[in-house]
């Protein structure tokens, strides 16, 4: 079988940061799942911004946990951490 | 990068992965795609890299098991890509894809469809709090990252997942609050018969059960979680004793947690079947709406094949089987050859004990009552069961005159989660049956596509020049 | 359902419910009867765009009325009177823009022609690889999503029944009128009006009648909520593009571009190879564009003859029987057509010519 794969990780710690706070993160986990490691879940506001929104489904698909990385919306739970990553959680003008 | 195949599988889970394994088995040259880095599909999820040492579980032998086959397969797979639309041109199949490089085009002759299933979650007060967790989702979570889901946790929901998700949430180190269950013991009892036709399922689900007993996990049978509280994170939830049809009844006892993991059953993933031209129907012991396939996983469209939980819910054994036959008739009909093949597997005991979890599973229409009026319905619009029922009343009578009057299905998760219950509530206030009321024609992208990723390579000297529109 | 009304409309889209209401202010009774739900042909598909800009000339008077109408309807369509603005690239484009915005301006429509430093004050996301822009303040959108649950709600207020997802199989016409059999059963009228968009060619042949009526399968793409990238509506000197963003962040863009799939079967399939491009235009115009996500594509069927003029009259041959659709930009004058052919049926004199069904298309380009 041939594949593209990711470099496997080793466990090695790494830095992120999401809202401007500095979190720890392990090679090769979800933001999503570093962040609730870290007891973070509330990661971005609904529409009318009166409530706040998390990951949900862990699959990709019910894009709650969407977050704004490198000028795009992306998936937390689907997006790898890596050192020096930045994200910011979305407002209630751009839920 | 090669773009044409003769068979694309799309789903590397238990029944594509097979699917692939055994098409590429009989000379066919095959391609495998998943969203996922790795094969394995939710059920045997790898492990993530940062994970690796984590101790291995009966399920994650069973993925690395998956794996090694198709390592050592002529199989071509590829990870991190997702399917955005698929059209069949002439006799080729197009299959757009969004990859780590961006969007591709492949072409196969014939497709494999093996999509797997999401999950259904009734909507309750208070079920959007950051916090509250799919119960598949959270399963996939452990299995990848392998880490509890939050430190209290409330396990919640019908059929063997729950029972699983809490053994495993123990097992990596977190606390059980509760396990509730709209599932009473004699339903399980009625399962038995089935559970002990497949010995090792059932011994695994008896340990499970002695886990969470030497463990002293209050296990609330026929009950529901009714509400959560707490604003910006989930802080406890309420649960109630419910009927045999799972209606809520009785006075409520408050569970204090900071994690709640909730599900209702599985729905098949019949977007991309849909979307490939297939026509859906409702099935409810299959789980919901789904395309009808034949023994072999063949379709009404000539070189289009569906296997797995996508094809109805069965679980892992049963799809890998399917997989195996809709692999085995993909090939032979690429070479003009029929079907039938009389040494394939076929394994009708775990037949019969997937339908019979799915039947453990299966919503039933007590649940309608736990979604209140000020519930929200639709998370991506924040819409609630009032404002959509005001539609339905005024006259708003398919989903897709719902979805136009109120965005109800609108947002980003393109309707997975909240059109099944917005079919059922224009269901009951017109007096119909489940399944009376079909799904929205589905669309691309199957999910939100960057507009970044797509038209790189434009030019706009390459723009066609249509005729100017008349005067 | 055996029911008699004085007049049938067949197809509930925005001119059948606009003819309808029309009618029954002229106290006739009415029956709508539609295939799937009120509007959810053409008219809850199409991108929304009320442009002046993008009208023909002849239609032009027809046009600026709609646009009154639909100002009109206000919120309840989402209605936004933003300006827009047409935008040309090169040379070939801007001559292009010229000739035709110029005849569209002698033609009723303010359109007046903006440089770039202009264009970019009031549209700083623009790119500014644009030549020359027209403008036209008039220009605006609505949400055609809202026009089943205006016109529901409409209907339902003017006390007009409508039956839904009631296909129409048959049509008898005889001495005392026309039977129409449905999957809800018959219903006699004494009159009956065609206004089934892409669908009009075979109703019409069950009454005999063979009306040149295609389709075009034009695609409509939105992205997920976005911050402000576009305040007015945008066109490209082709036509190649339309874009807008709504009140909720989401960008619609249109223009055209072919999908494929016909009338008769389903709701049109979207076509990667048209729809990339589509976006890709869009993206080039407003590079900002490229932090947005797409939601969702789809296609909707926008009939036409051969002259792309609207059929709008009697229905040849067959007394009693109308027929009102094929428009080209029947969005922005469907309200308003809608309320002619209803005073055309009321026996009145509408206040702007309608259009012969039972004029000669041999010869016409197209």
């Amino acid at each position: 079988m041939s594949q593209t794969d990711l470099q496997a990780g080793d466990g090695a710690d790494l830095r992120f940061s999401f809202d401007g706070r500095t979190y720890e993160g392990r090679k090769g986990e979800t933001l999503a799942a570093a962040l609730l490691r870290a007891g973070v879940v509330t990661l971005g506001a609904a529409p009318g911004g009166d409530t706040k929104r998390g990951a949900f489904c862990w699959m990709g698909w019910c894009q709650e946990c969407r977050v704004w990385h490198d000028g795009q919306m992306v998936e937390a739970c689907r997006l790898i951490v890596s050192e020096g990553l930045e994200a910011q959680s979305r407002g209630n003008g751009d839920a | 990068m090669r773009s044409s195949w003769d068979i694309a599988v799309l789903g590397a889970g238990p029944a594509g992965g097979a699917a692939a394994r055994i098409a590429a088995d009989d000379g066919a040259d095959v391609l495998l795609l998943d969203e996922q880095r790795r094969p394995g599909g939710q059920v045997w999820r790898v492990k993530s890299a940062a994970r690796h040492f984590a101790s291995d579980s009966p399920e994650t032998r069973a993925g690395d098991a998956h794996r090694a086959a198709l390592e050592q397969s002529k199989v071509t797979f590829r990870g991190e890509t997702r399917l955005w639309h698929i059209e069949r041109k002439k006799d080729i199949w197009v299959l757009h894809v969004l990859t780590l490089s961006g969007t591709a085009i492949y072409n196969a002759r014939a497709v494999i469809l093996a999509p797997g299933a999401r999950e259904f979650v009734q909507p309750f007060p208070g079920w959007t709090v950051p916090g509250v967790f799919g119960l598949a989702g959270v399963t996939a979570l452990i299995k990848s990252q392998q880490i509890p889901p939050g430190r209290r946790c409330v396990v919640a929901g019908s059929g063997p997942l729950a029972i699983y998700a809490a053994a495993e949430i123990l097992r990596l180190g977190g606390e059980i609050a509760a396990i509730v269950t709209p599932n009473s013991r004699a339903d399980w009892l009625w399962c038995l018969p089935a559970l002990l036709a497949n010995p090792f399922l059932a011994k695994r689900g008896a340990e499970w059960i002695a886990q969470l007993k030497r463990a002293g996990m209050p296990i609330f049978w026929r009950h529901l979680v009714t509400r959560t509280k707490g604003n910006e994170v989930l802080s406890a939830l309420h649960v109630s004793r419910c009927t045999s049809e799972w209606a809520p009844t009785g006075a409520a006892t408050e569970i204090p947690a900071d994690t709640l993991c909730i599900g209702n059953g599985l729905l098949p993933n019949s977007e991309i079947a849909a979307l490939a031209g297939l026509e859906l129907h409702y099935d409810a012991d299959c789980g919901g709406w789904i395309a009808p396939v034949g023994p072999h996983g063949q379709t009404v469209i000539p070189g289009l094949y569906l296997c797995g939980d996508g094809a109805g819910i069965r679980g892992a054994t049963v799809a890998s089987e399917q997989g195996e036959r809709a692999g085995m008739a993909a090939a032979r009909w690429l070479k003009g050859a029929p079907a039938s093949s009389g040494s394939q597997r076929r394994s009708h005991r775990a037949e019969w004990l997937g339908l019979a979890m799915t039947g453990l599973s299966r919503p039933r229409r007590g649940l309608d009552s736990l979604t209140t009026p000020e519930t929200i319905v639709c998370r991506c619009e924040n819409l609630t069961r009032a404002t959509l029922e005001a539609e339905i009343d005024a006259g708003a009578a398919s989903v897709e005159a719902l979805k136009s009057a109120t965005r109800c299905g609108m947002g980003p998760c393109g309707g997975r989660y909240c059109l099944t219950s917005a079919a059922r509530l224009i269901e009951m206030r017109q007096g119909a049956a489940p399944g009376t009321v079909s799904p929205p024609t589905t669309r691309p992208p199957l999910f939100p596509l960057p507009v970044a990723a797509i038209g790189t390579e434009f030019d706009y000297d390459d723009l066609p020049i249509p005729a100017p529109a008349p005067l | 359902m055996s029911e008699s009304y004085d007049i049938t409309v067949v197809g509930g889209g925005i001119m059948g419910c606009a003819t309808a209401l029309r009618l029954a202010e002229g106290n006739m009774r009415v029956l709508v009867l539609e295939k799937s739900d009120l509007c959810q042909g053409a008219s809850g598909v199409n991108a929304g765009t009320l442009s002046l800009q993008i009208k023909r000339v002849r239609l032009m008077e027809y046009a600026l009325r709609g646009h009154r109408i639909w100002a009109s309807m206000g919120d309840a369509v989402g209605f936004r009177k933003t300006g827009g603005f047409t935008l040309a690239f090169n040379d070939r484009e801007a001559q292009l823009l010229k000739e035709r915005q110029t005849l569209k301006r002698q033609a009723g429509a303010p359109i007046e022609f903006v440089t770039p430093k202009k264009l970019l004050q009031r549209e700083p996301e623009i790119s500014s690889k644009v030549t020359i822009a027209s403008y036209c303040a008039e220009d605006g959108y609505a949400n055609s999503s809202l026009t089943g649950q205006y016109y529901r709600a409409c209907l339902k207020a003017a006390g007009i029944p409508y039956r839904e997802r009631a296909p129409v199989s048959a049509i008898a016409h005889g001495s005392d009128g026309f039977v129409l059999t449905t999957s809800l059963g018959q219903v006699r009228a004494k009159r009956i009006l065609l206004a089934a968009g892409a669908w009009l060619g075979p109703l019409a042949a069950m009454l005999g009648v063979n009306l040149p009526v295609r389709a075009r399968v034009n695609t409509v793409s939105v992205t997920e909520p976005t911050p402000p990238v576009i305040g007015s509506v945008i066109g490209h000197a082709t036509g190649l593009l339309t874009m807008k963003q709504k009140p909720n962040g989401t960008v619609l863009i249109g223009g055209g571009w072919q999908g494929y799939g016909t009338p008769d079967a389903g709701r049109g399939c979207v076509s990667g190879k048209t729809m990339v491009p589509n976006i890709a235009l869009a993206r080039y115009a407003v590079p900002a564009l490229a932090k947005a996500r797409l939601t969702r594509s789809w296609t909707g069927f926008e009939a036409n003859v051969p002259d792309f003029y609207p059929l709008a009259g009697d229905l040849p041959g067959v007394y009693g029987a109308y027929v009102l659709g094929c428009v080209r930009g029947g969005f922005t004058i469907g309200p308003y057509i809608g309320k002619l052919m209803g005073d055309h049926i009321l026996g009145q004199e509408p206040e702007l010519p309608l259009f012969d069904p039972d004029r000669s298309f041999e010869g016409v380009p197209g």
